[in-house]
């Protein structure tokens, strides 16, 4: 099935036409505009051919539990209840954390698709894709609070405030579809580090995320408030004042380019609420996501959102899963995990088999991705939950340019630390980059006198072994 | 005396390319040329070796077996032992010997041991390479040769000038400077600007806002050559100039009014500083002196009257409000102290400072020693404390009185105090004899009816039978388990007589208004008490209202808790768990468990129903429960008037407040230790507090406390802080500085455009005492800023000889105080502290964290600016960074700028009251001329008029609505929205 950007909606080309009709300078300028290199959304070249033109970026809030998902460790139900000792940050003189015990899983794993990649009970629908996956099961971070791991994760600072990974993209790729944002968050509730999040910090604001908020006004300021009739009038009106300014002004770029603003505008108003109208969806495509006709929230309609905005050339799509409460800290009781698996699982599947179908999937890079893991260890064998674990954690990528099927990396015997080709989170940054095209070392922005890079100063190295 | 700019520019190429810089000016040639591999090889996997495994041993001065290993020169030369390495050949390099535990043993075991396998490998490669090694040996500091760093332009002293300070004539030299580059450049200066626009300039500039209606007729009208001087003074002397540049101030110190850690807290007390910021402008106070205060203002004014020491207290406020990171800040302050080195450096000497935190500077002479020696002086500095989730809410404010006004405003309270201790004494006294009865009876009474435990998340019933007589108690206890006391526990508990009139009690019936009495209802005829139970019956005693900031929860309760608390909503309450609406609840403390006790009016029969249920499942081992019947009639009695005497006590009511900014003062002073390579836990040496390196490197007197007045001083006396003024003033009013890269004169910065002007300006800005105003006045006479806007061309694109005037584009805070002016709605008195709620009430941690947007029609500079979330207005029009010092705005135009010229319900709010009040004026023409006047301070064109009557006739609508839409029509036009 084809994907090409949908045609303008009928108001949207009557104003276009209406706008050549009317001025010697339109559309010329316009184009002239898209065509200077100074347009910051402007599509641009990548370091090299890129693998994935679009990322859908699934983050799950709050710390996934790897050794009950996607990294089995039959030694901890072997072991369950053994003494251990490890240095780790969060026991670090914490009143009645003197000793540690192991703590076994309470799910199940067993092996799934022809590549036999062993995925836990909590994703009996996403395990059915497992032969889509390139797992890495040797993730780790710096940092054991949500608020800095999740900054970390977002924009490979784990304390000041950096341009996030969307905004990098942006600033790298530039944007397919002027009639929507470039870089669009999906969040439902407030995460934690805030805005900081998908924050363009010292890139230009073209590069900020655009958040969506599930429900009747996804992006701010799209609903007309007054008519469209009456819009079309006074935008018409401000055209003619803002052409006669220009005229004297020897067309100053500065000034033209926010007479194309409105243009762009105007088109967004009709673009945006159509991204996000689900009524031409099919009942089947609606069921695969788990989703009842008119359903404006939870994960499937983000999942289903984010393949309808791709489909419109939106470059980096974020879903953020649940907010800074009520999410994966399961620190009181692992089962808490059930509900909130249950609630990506299948729209997640769902997307891949979306993907697929419609010729997207080869062109589009799938991440799913937490802040970290969590312990294999609890300070009573008996504990229900388990504690923030920064040493290890799972990930996984899927789609344009990574391999199928395959696990990278592993854990110790009890998941408690990285062992095998470890992954720090700026090596995950890097290979993101690597497969949008970019070599995370020249993708630089100079601010306040140095070169800033998403992988900051430490050596990254690019995860080669998923590449295809 | 000033560098040719050629030379400046040689010095940038060079610095693309060379590591170590001003390679040219070397008296001796490197002997052999440094691949760029080699040369990075080197940098990014030798160095860093190197410094981190051999220095403190191999380093410098201190060369262990005469071998120093700093200089390319030292392994060259080599130890007792002789050359070190011989290039290209690691089998017969010492080193490599050395470190393979060959023959020596290098590391030894005391200095860290044998190295890893993979770093012998880096070195043994690195020494197969041929060792390149671009350390030539000469005298560094930081990133620059000391000659190259003692001879930097922007170090030099400033000229000392003999005319006295004249603004007409030193405006023609400025200009005539700028007239010499114009020329050399080939370009021709523009005409001047008309007067309408230069005064719409000009008070843009001034004050952020439009001119008035009146203001443009009467400068019109001056056709004196006064005209423009008397504009500029009056504009000067309103206090909406202060708004104007104090915001820009605020914007270079990176202002804003939370916190900015895991829960970013509010700072309620920040709006001093920035109140004093404004101050400062609009009474001209001497710069020097305005950064003398922000660093040491409190030490600088101890010996002052009341009025000037609160002021240099509250100028502190600069150091305060630095970023706070992490969960506890207190364990990253090394990042604070950091945001302040950084900002301090930035901001008043153009350095940047901060990147010598974790080594030495690439680029600038700061050496990581000279970071640690001004980290000193702000660790020997107590910063007030935001609050942070692990420890609670703020302390270490300073007050703005001294003791004895202190003492003095808290004596009538402390007297009240003592009262209500007496009278709590009474009563204790009085109720002795029941006190005692409660303590005969308590236990010996108890039959235990019912008894569960309460799994988490469970519920658990209660169904008992059983006769009581008058003044017998019937207890329901929650019990805390283990680890976890504090669940909250949702208690339903009702009580029937089965004889008689059937009467009924209800815990239900105490959901609506909990807090009316404990025991409740008062008098004789009590029925429930609240009780702690851990050690015989405590009456929960402290009346709490509006729970976690919510009305609807009200607790009885000592301290946070043990508690009793009900939701009297009819909507469940999101809190810290999801509460049921009209519910009543017990919270047990850690280790204490909570009774309600119900007092028995009935001789006969009753049933007690209910259950009890962990409502906060998150807790961890749930709860547990007893139900018992305390059958003593003395008991009830007793318990009333036990409580009667504990509770209700008269209130001393709140402490008197007294006025606390958010600073900084001393405390004990320390040098810190050197952290190797930024890390707080790898201690190196002590280093003394002292100056730059680079500047004399002077130590802070002993005895003289943290440093920060030396600091103060060395700052105050520096060429540097005049030239980054200077530049900074001019930047504001004509949109770029001299020197582009405001923030940084170092080796990375850009040169000045106009060296011989920059000094200039330093030189008269010393001159006048520092004078910013005296400044303004300069540079505002200047023909450069007078003359018409232009659009940049090829030859000179980014405007940099000023030929022309820069169009300009509103910043965020100009179009909404022009929006709201236009509306009528401005209100331009000063703002003051922000409505946060009370720092008693703040519950905030990183899973629910400050988030709020005030609304105001006061001027934008008083919106309150979070750090975590962006004010979503400022942040769509480019507004300062909170996190970091923004010296220059930038001006993105993107189509969500457009999408709320379009559909803001702000931007339609004003749009509609200014239509309203345009349709006072009956006449279509006049009131069109109006409109005009307001939004862009001049009178249509006729054929403007024209048209824009069409527009108003053809316009579907109410009359309302019609001029609605021509007020939108203006308000977004390119006309308004950009300064010529």
């Amino acid at each position: 099935m084809s994907h090409s950007i949908n045609p303008l909606p009928s108001t949207r080309r009557t104003f276009l036409q209406s706008a050549a009709a009317g001025s010697v300078l339109f559309p010329g300028i316009v184009q002239q505009l898209l065509a200077d290199s100074g347009d910051p959304l402007s599509p641009r070249e990548t370091h090299f051919p890129a693998k994935a033109k679009h990322i859908i970026f699934l983050f799950m809030t709050g710390g996934v539990s790897h050794v009950d998902t996607f990294d089995p460790k039959p030694e901890l139900t072997w072991s369950h209840g053994k003494e251990i000792q490890a240095d780790h940050p969060e026991i670090k003189d914490r009143p009645g954390y003197e000793h540690i015990y192991l703590k076994r899983p309470q799910w199940d794993f067993a092996p799934h698709g022809e590549c036999g990649m062993e995925i836990s009970g909590l994703f009996p629908h996403l395990a059915g894709c497992a032969d889509d996956l390139a797992l890495i099961r040797s993730m780790h971070t710096s940092h054991s609070n949500h608020y800095n791991a999740t900054l970390g994760m977002h924009t490979g600072s784990f304390a000041f405030s950096r341009p996030s990974i969307g905004s990098w993209m942006t600033y790298g790729l530039g944007t397919l579809n002027r009639n929507l944002p470039g870089f669009v968050v999906i969040a439902p509730k407030p995460t934690y580090a805030g805005t900081q999040v998908y924050s363009s910090d010292f890139l230009p604001g073209a590069y900020q995320g655009t958040l969506v908020v599930p429900g009747s006004e996804p992006v701010a300021n799209v609903r007309q408030r007054v008519p469209a009739d009456r819009q079309q009038l006074e935008l018409a009106a401000l055209r003619e004042l803002n052409q006669e300014h220009l005229a004297t002004r020897s067309d100053d770029p500065q000034l033209l380019a926010r007479l194309q603003t409105f243009e762009t505008a105007f088109g967004m108003q009709m673009a945006v609420p159509d991204a996000f109208d689900f009524a031409q969806e099919t009942a089947t495509t609606l069921t695969s996501y788990g989703l009842q006709p008119g359903q404006t929230s939870g994960f499937g309609w983000q999942c289903l959102a984010a393949r309808r905005l791709i489909e419109r050339g939106v470059r980096f799509v974020e879903l953020i899963d649940t907010g800074s409460s009520g999410n994966w800290d399961a620190h009181g009781d692992m089962q808490t995990h059930e509900p909130l698996a249950k609630n990506v699982d299948q729209p997640i599947a769902a997307l891949i088999r979306d993907l697929k179908a419609r010729g997207l999937f080869d062109e589009t890079l799938i991440v799913w991705t937490t802040e970290f893991g969590r312990t294999p260890f609890n300070n009573t064998a008996d504990a229900k939950g388990r504690e923030h674990h920064p040493w290890a954690f799972s990930s996984w990528l899927a789609g344009a340019g990574v391999k199928r099927g395959v696990v990278h990396g592993a854990t110790d015997e009890i998941g408690l630390r990285a062992v095998d080709q470890p992954v720090h989170v700026r090596d995950f940054h890097a290979t993101i980059l690597h497969l949008m095209g970019f070599d995370h070392e020249r993708l630089t922005h100079r601010h306040a006198g140095l070169d800033f890079r998403l992988t900051g100063v430490e050596h990254a190295k690019v995860v080669e072994n998923i590449l295809s | 005396m000033l560098v040719p700019l050629a030379r400046f520019s040689l010095v940038v190429v060079l610095l693309t390319y060379a590591v170590e810089p001003l390679q040219v000016a070397a008296d001796e040639p490197i002997a052999t040329e440094i691949s760029v591999e080699g040369r990075d090889f080197f940098e990014k996997q030798v160095r860093p070796l190197l410094v981190q495994r051999c220095y403190e041993c191999h380093g410098g001065t201190k060369a262990g077996g005469g071998l120093s290993l700093q200089t390319a020169k030292g392994w060259q030369h080599g130890g007792e032992s002789g050359p070190a390495i011989v290039p290209g050949k690691p089998d017969e390099s010492l080193l490599i010997e050395a470190i393979q535990y060959r023959s020596l043993e290098m590391p030894p075991s005391d200095a860290g041991g044998k190295l890893p396998d993979h770093e012998i490998a880096i070195l043994s490669k690195w020494v197969a390479m041929g060792a390149p090694d671009p350390r030539d040996g000469r005298d560094i500091i930081g990133g620059m040769d000391r000659q190259a760093a003692e001879s930097w332009w922007a170090f030099q002293p400033l000229p000392v000038l003999d005319a006295p300070l004249d603004v007409l004539r030193d405006a023609q030299h400025i200009d005539a400077l700028l007239q010499r580059e114009i020329e050399a450049q080939g370009l021709t200066a523009v005409d001047a600007a008309d007067k309408r626009t230069l005064l719409r300039r000009l008070t843009y500039d001034l004050q952020g806002l439009p001119p008035t209606s009146e203001s443009v007729a009467a400068f019109l009208a001056d056709t004196s050559p006064t005209a423009f001087s008397k504009a500029i003074d009056q504009l000067l002397e309103s206090p909406q100039y202060g708004v104007q540049w104090g915001r820009h101030w605020l914007d270079v110190v990176r202002y804003a009014d939370t916190a900015g850690e895991n829960t970013d807290r509010p700072l309620p007390h920040a709006w001093r500083y920035r109140n004093w910021v404004i101050d400062a402008f609009n009474r001209d106070l001497a710069y020097d002196e305005f950064v003398r205060m922000q660093i040491a203002g409190d030490l600088l004014s101890q010996d002052l009257d009341d009025n000037q020491r609160a002021e240099g207290i509250i100028a502190t406020g600069y150091l305060a409000i630095a970023r706070r990171f992490g969960h506890d800040i207190d364990k990253d302050m090394y990042l604070t102290y950091e945001d302040v080195i950084d900002n301090l450096g930035k901001n008043f000497l153009g350095l940047t400072l901060g990147c010598a935190r974790c080594h030495d500077h690439k680029y600038d002479p700061v050496s990581a020693e000279d970071y640690y020696a001004l980290y000193g002086i702000f660790e020997s500095t107590q910063f007030a404390f935001p609050g942070c989730e692990p420890k609670g809410q703020p302390r270490d404010l300073v007050p703005l009185m001294k003791q004895a006004g202190i003492a003095a405003l808290m004596a009538p309270w402390q007297a009240e105090v003592a009262k209500v201790v007496a009278e709590k004494q009474r009563r204790q006294m009085q109720a002795q004899a029941a006190t005692e009865t409660l303590r005969a009876h308590w236990v010996p009474s108890q039959k235990t009816l019912a008894k569960s435990p309460v799994g988490e998340g469970a519920s658990v019933p209660f169904d008992e039978r059983l006769m009581v007589h008058r003044g017998e108690l019937m207890l329901l206890t929650v019990f805390p388990n283990a680890s976890h006391g504090a669940d909250s526990t949702l208690v339903e508990w009702t009580i029937r007589e089965t004889a008689g009139d059937e009467r009924t009690w209800s815990v239900a019936e105490l959901v609506p208004e909990l807090l009316r009495a404990n025991p409740w209802p008062a008098g004789q005829e009590a029925t429930w008490s609240f009780l702690d139970v851990t050690d015989g019956p405590v009456f929960l005693s402290e009346q709490r209202a509006g729970l976690s900031g919510n009305n609807q929860l009200s607790a009885w309760s000592l301290g946070s808790e043990p508690s009793v608390f009900v939701n009297s909503g009819e909507q469940p309450a999101t809190v810290w768990t999801s509460l049921p609406a009209r519910s009543f609840f017990v919270h047990p403390g850690h280790n204490r468990p909570v009774a309600v006790a119900w007092t028995s009016p009935v001789d006969g029969e009753i049933v007690v129903q209910g259950r009890v249920a962990d409502a906060h499942p998150a807790g961890g081992d749930g709860v547990a429960f007893e139900l018992n019947h305390l059958a003593a009639s003395e008991l009830g009695p007793a318990l009333a008037d036990v409580g009667r005497a504990a509770v209700g006590l008269p209130d001393a009511g709140p402490p008197p407040t007294i006025p606390v900014a958010y600073a900084v003062i001393d405390r004990d002073s320390k040098n810190t230790r050197f952290h190797e390579r930024g890390d707080p836990e790898k201690l190196g040496a002590e280093i003394p507090r002292r100056w730059l390196t680079v500047f004399g490197g002077t130590e802070v007197p002993a005895n003289t406390g943290s440093g920060r007045v030396a600091l103060a001083e060395w700052v105050a006396h520096h060429p540097l802080m005049a030239r980054v003024m200077v530049n900074r003033l001019w930047e504001w009013h004509f949109g770029k500085g001299l020197v582009r890269s405001s923030n940084d004169f170092g080796a990375r910065g850009e040169p000045p455009s106009h060296p011989e002007l920059l000094d200039f300006l330093a030189a008269k800005f010393v001159q006048s005492g520092y004078s910013v105003k005296a400044m303004h006045r300069l540079i505002l006479h200047t023909a450069a800023y007078q003359r018409q806007s232009a659009t940049p061309t090829a030859t000179d694109p980014g405007n940099q000889w000023l030929a022309h005037f820069s169009r300009r584009r509103l910043s965020a805070e100009e179009l909404r105080d022009s929006l709201l002016a236009v509306s009528g709605k401005l209100d331009m008195t000063l703002a003051t502290a922000h409505p946060f709620p009370p720092e008693a009430t703040w519950t905030f941690t990183q899973h629910n964290p400050f988030n709020a947007v005030y609304e105001t029609d006061r001027r934008s500079a008083f919106l309150m600016v979070q750090r975590q979330r962006r004010h979503p207005f400022l942040a769509l029009f480019d507004g300062a960074d909170p996190n970091a010092s923004t010296p220059t705005r930038q001006t993105t135009t993107v189509p969500t700028q457009a999408l709320y010229f379009m559909n803001d319900p702000f931007f339609h709010e004003q749009a509609e009251t200014f239509a309203r009040s345009l349709l006072t004026i009956a006449e279509e023409d006049a009131r069109l001329q109006d409109a005009y006047r307001q939004v862009l301070q001049r009178t249509p064109t006729s054929a403007e008029q024209q048209r824009l009557r069409r527009f108003v006739e053809q316009y579907p609508g109410s009359r309302a609505e019609q001029w609605a839409a021509l007020a939108r029509v203006l308000l977004a036009s390119n006309e308004f929205l950009y300064v010529e």
